[in-house]
């Protein structure tokens, strides 16, 4: 369904994707791991042009476009197939949670406001926030916000969801209820490429692991294969590192 | 030395007769360079990189330059080119010196509040974050219509206050447009009051008129600053 070849990107004199390529088939739970200044943000950046890649091919069911010089009409269409859930949340902090879910619909995709309210309630109810539609996102707790998030997302009805660390702003106590939900769509079939440093949620939730160090995807294969038995050094040293954080033992 | 009220009385009514001009100049001015300014702030916000550098280069040079300055020189220049203009290239037989001296005073004004309000309007830009604009365009909706609904609504509000300021800053500048020959509060108080040499008398009236005037211009911005920033109130709505 989704397939981007080759990409590269360079910030200043800084290369942060050296040529990765990365397959998503519909229904896939994509989880990409890998240590901080890996590229794995900005990879998933460059699949709806928040970020301009310098080189590489996206296909995207019919759509084949090279990324470096996609015409306007082909990043707008490409970014109508795909929801972005960003680490901040970036609600539209003048809108409620409400009217967050609806402008997608009403305003992008010209949706009559009735049906777009309906469909952005039944969003909101699936988080969970079925209490919260007329709350402005100041006024909701973080892990309340990154649900209007998923919501907002969700209710576009993507083909792909891009998740951007999507827990990683919030405080412990909360991340459960965002996991919660991203399970659940996982559940349901939605297709989702998720950056997380949730290795529970990795080794639970994914079909597939994407590790990345340096720009590079390093390896790529089911959970089992890559918590049980990498097959690359670098693998197993970030997962034992990582893992023992979650582990009180000395 | 003792103040002549009764002079002080009648002039404070001749004077009021001036406040519609100076609310004119005031208006009119930040109706017409206001949505400029905005496009402008934009403009350099969004990092284009010619608009950009010439409306910098056109912000500092009308900040690094005293208003009276501006005032002196196209007062007495913009006039005489014009004529120069109509009569010698037109070839029209018409004078354009019986034109409205408050024309002036809108050129100078305008030019001077569009470098103002450019920057009031590009801090303000800068405050929303970035993040947002990036929500919008993840959803599916243009950069115009995410600017048009969500950036300029948030900016609106932290421009409030600075707003606030240069409004007040504008119509206190107008008294500047005696300069210009125009007849507004500070220009009405002058005349009455070299009859008789009641400066002070006449001052005071033009202290009090702009204390009042300013007071209400704070109290306005304030109530619409409450009425557009309601998301930002913790209260659940």
């Amino acid at each position: 369904m989704l397939e981007i070849r080759n990409i590269h990107k360079t910030f200043g004199g800084n290369q942060v994707l050296k040529g990765v390529n990365i397959k998503v088939e519909k229904g896939d739970v994509v989880v990409i791991l890998g240590p901080s200044g890996s590229g794995k943000t900005t990879l998933l950046r460059c699949i709806n042009f928040l970020e301009r890649a310098d080189e590489g091919s996206l296909d995207f069911d019919e759509i084949h476009t090279e990324l470096k010089n996609a015409s306007r009409r082909t990043v707008n269409k490409i970014r109508k197939k795909t929801a972005f859930v960003f680490q901040n949340y970036n609600l539209f902090q003048n809108k409620t949670a409400l009217q967050n879910v609806m402008e997608g619909l009403t305003v992008a995709r010209k949706v009559p406001r009735e049906e777009a309210e309906v469909i952005a309630k039944e969003a909101l109810d699936k988080v969970g926030l079925a209490d919260r539609y007329g709350y402005y996102p100041s006024q909701l707790s973080g892990g309340q916000q990154q649900r209007v998030g998923i919501a907002r997302a969700v209710a576009v009805r993507p083909e792909v969801i891009l998740f951007d660390e999507p827990t990683s702003a919030l405080d412990p106590e909360l991340i459960g209820e965002v996991l919660c939900v991203m399970k659940e769509l996982a559940r349901e079939g939605v297709t989702m490429v998720v950056v997380t440093h949730e290795m529970s949620f990795a080794h639970d939730v994914a079909n597939r692991v994407v590790f990345m160090e340096g720009g590079v995807v390093v390896e790529e294969g089911t959970p089992r294969q890559i918590f049980q038995s990498p097959r690359e050094e670098r693998t197993s040293q970030f997962l034992h590192r990582v893992n023992r954080d979650y582990d009180y033992s000395i | 030395m003792e103040l002549n009220i009764k002079f002080m009385g009648e002039t404070l009514v001749k004077i009021l007769t001036g406040i519609p001009t100076t609310l004119e100049i005031t208006f009119f001015t930040l109706l017409t360079a206001g949505p400029l300014a905005f496009l402008f702030a934009v403009a350099r916000a969004e990092n284009r990189k010619v608009a950009g550098r010439l409306i910098a280069g056109y912000v500092s040079f009308i900040r690094g330059t005293p208003v009276i300055l501006q005032i002196l020189f196209l007062y007495s220049l913009l006039p005489s080119l014009l004529n120069h203009l109509i009569r010698n290239v037109l070839q029209l037989d018409y004078n354009i010196f019986n034109w409205n001296p408050v024309i002036y005073a809108y050129v100078v004004f305008i030019i001077n509040n569009l470098a103002v309000l450019t920057e009031v309007f590009r801090s303000a830009l800068q405050t929303v974050n970035q993040g947002q604009l990036e929500a919008g365009l993840a959803v599916g909706m243009t950069k115009r219509q995410t600017y048009l609904r969500i950036i300029i609504p948030q900016a609106m509000v932290a421009a409030m206050p600075n707003l606030c300021n240069s409004t007040i800053g504008l119509l206190k500048s107008t008294s500047l447009a005696y300069m210009m020959g125009v007849k507004e509060i500070t220009s009405i108080a002058r005349t009455a009051a070299a009859y008789g040499y009641d400066y002070i008398e006449a001052y005071l009236d033009v202290f009090f008129v702009y204390l009042v005037l300013c007071t209400v211009v704070q109290l306005i911005f304030k109530g619409i600053e409450k009425r557009i920033s309601v998301y930002k109130q913790r209260l659940a709505g």
